[in-house]
């Protein structure tokens, strides 16, 4: 799903991001990318989604070479590809419903559709009850969950995660990690960045560190 | 694309209401800058039918000696029928002449009332054709006319008719040059409002570029803001220029009497007003899309 080669970011003059780095994430496939604060999993994950682009190397995902994609075709790009970030980027004046419903409305989905899928999802990360909340009204975890609805409702093939359990308690922490692996086992490609080493050895899965923008180890 | 038509014009007025101080400047700039180009199409389109009825009214006039004789009074008016320019000719009598004069200033009647003998001349007045006659043209004929037994004066309307004309073509330019930089400076206002709107949901903005909100998507709510707005400040322009209009024409009244009747001034034409707010709207629309430009 994910192949990387001589992937490099430079940021400024002899100071890079990611340095040379090569790594496989197969489909179907749950990993974790760990390392310290300042170790390029946020870089990887930014170019991964097509935020930025690398300055030398290359990075496929799904068949697409990242560097090559136009304008359109990123906008293609992220539709097949859920994300989830530390800080839920959800939308504060629509509620939890309308926040995830978004991502199918831009699709042009029948409304009806829209609004049976949404309500699947919301529930399925255990929020119908809350769907008319809006993001100020909910914990932390539950705007996790709702992000985390919003990335799979327009069903991915992968989906990305840039520590989206950073700012919640380890027991919350815990819930969000079962419902990536959930998303897993249906057979979604899962990456996931994090810095904590505790939550990885918890959940059993690959982890590829990453250290000074290099993969030290990738098992 | 009418759901996302649905869309854009529900964000564009949640965003609207958010903003509304700011909205409310901008729409009323708008409204300020149409208000004006209204006020200047009204006027210049009465200015144009009330020269046009001038002219068609009696432009040229001989007036007679009180001892003039028929026959110098047959000659003169054989002389001005004879005259190509001319379309027709109508004698006012003396008493005509008082009548009409009680009639159009009434204020002044009572001073031609106490006077012994009837103050106002007879005279031929003659309408000139509607094809256009050159000035040289007309002193020519009033030099001609002017010499003939039992005239004593000529005068030529369409003398004063012509400048008034050519001080309305540039009252009319100058009208719309003000209009025209003050609908640029609205435009630019819709512009800066719909940017602010813009930096006040740039996390939005980036949430919507993350999912892959085609850019249309995007920008649709920022462009229709610019619309509405201008469309609001369009038909506010409209109704003020309604209102002013109202309350001005009866005030008019008094000071125009003579000149024009104000009964005769007509609003702006249903197509003029469409213009109008059609205007109001590529205004805004060229604003949102501008500010909107930003996104890539």
């Amino acid at each position: 799903m994910i192949e990387i080669e001589g992937l490099s970011k430079l940021y400024a003059r002899d100071v890079f991001a990611l340095d040379d780095i090569s790594l496989r994430v197969g489909r179907g496939e749950f990993a974790f990318l760990t390392g310290a604060s300042g170790a390029g999993k946020t870089t990887l994950l930014r170019i991964l989604l097509r935020q930025e682009l690398p300055t030398g190397g290359r990075a496929v995902v799904d068949g697409r070479d990242l560097a090559t994609l136009d304008a359109a075709d990123v906008q293609r790009y992220r539709r097949a590809v859920g994300f989830v970030f530390q800080d839920f980027k959800l939308i504060p004046r629509k509620t939890a419903f309308e926040n995830v419903m978004f991502a199918l409305r831009i699709l042009g989905v029948p409304d009806v559709q829209q609004r049976r899928r949404t309500f699947q999802v919301l529930k399925w990360v255990g929020l119908q009850h809350r769907a008319n909340a809006y993001p100020v009204e909910l914990s932390g975890g539950e705007q996790q969950r709702v992000a985390i609805a919003r990335a799979l409702v327009n069903e991915p093939v992968l989906v990305l995660a840039d520590e989206p359990t950073g700012n919640l308690d380890p027991d919350l922490a815990l819930d969000i990690m079962n419902l990536f692996r959930e998303i897993n086992a249906t057979g979604t490609t899962v990456l996931v960045a994090t810095h904590d080493r505790e939550l990885i050895r918890h959940v059993g899965r690959r982890a590829i560190l990453l250290e000074r923008g290099r993969v030290v180890e990738a098992a | 694309m009418i759901g996302a038509l649905k869309y854009f014009v529900t964000e564009a007025f949640l965003s609207l209401w958010r903003g509304r101080r700011s909205s409310f400047l901008s729409i009323l700039t708008i409204a300020i800058a149409l208000f004006m180009l209204g006020l200047f199409l009204l006027v210049s389109a009465n200015l144009e039918r009330t020269m046009q009825e001038w002219t068609r009214s009696a432009e040229f006039s001989v007036y007679l000696r009180d001892e003039a004789t028929p026959d110098e009074r047959a000659a003169i008016e054989r002389a001005l029928r004879a005259e190509p320019s001319v379309a027709g000719v109508d004698a006012v009598s003396k008493d005509d002449a008082r009548a009409r004069f009680r009639r159009d200033f009434p204020e002044l009647a009572p001073a031609t009332a106490g006077a012994l003998d009837n103050p106002f001349p007879a005279s031929f007045e003659a309408r000139l054709g509607s094809s256009a006659v050159s000035p040289a043209a007309l002193e020519k004929l009033a030099s001609r006319l002017g010499v003939l037994p039992g005239v004593s004066d000529v005068r030529c309307d369409r003398r004063w008719l012509d400048r008034l004309a050519s001080l309305g073509v540039i009252v009319r330019w100058a009208g719309l040059f003000l209009a025209a930089t003050l609908v640029v400076a609205a435009g630019l206002t819709v512009t800066n409002v719909v940017r602010l709107a813009l930096y006040a949901r740039r996390d939005e903005v980036e949430i919507m570029e993350l999912v892959g909100a085609p850019m249309s998507f995007i920008r649709g709510p920022f462009v229709c803001e610019g619309v509405i707005q201008g469309g609001l400040g369009a038909i506010l322009a409209l109704v003020l220029l309604r209102v002013v209009v109202d309350v001005a024409t009866p005030r008019l009244a008094t000071l125009a009497a003579g000149v024009f009747d104000v009964r005769t001034i007509e609003f702006l034409t249903g197509a003029t007003m469409a213009l109008v707010l059609g205007g109001g709207m590529l205004v805004g629309c060229l604003g949102g899309l501008a500010a909107a430009r930003r996104l890539r």
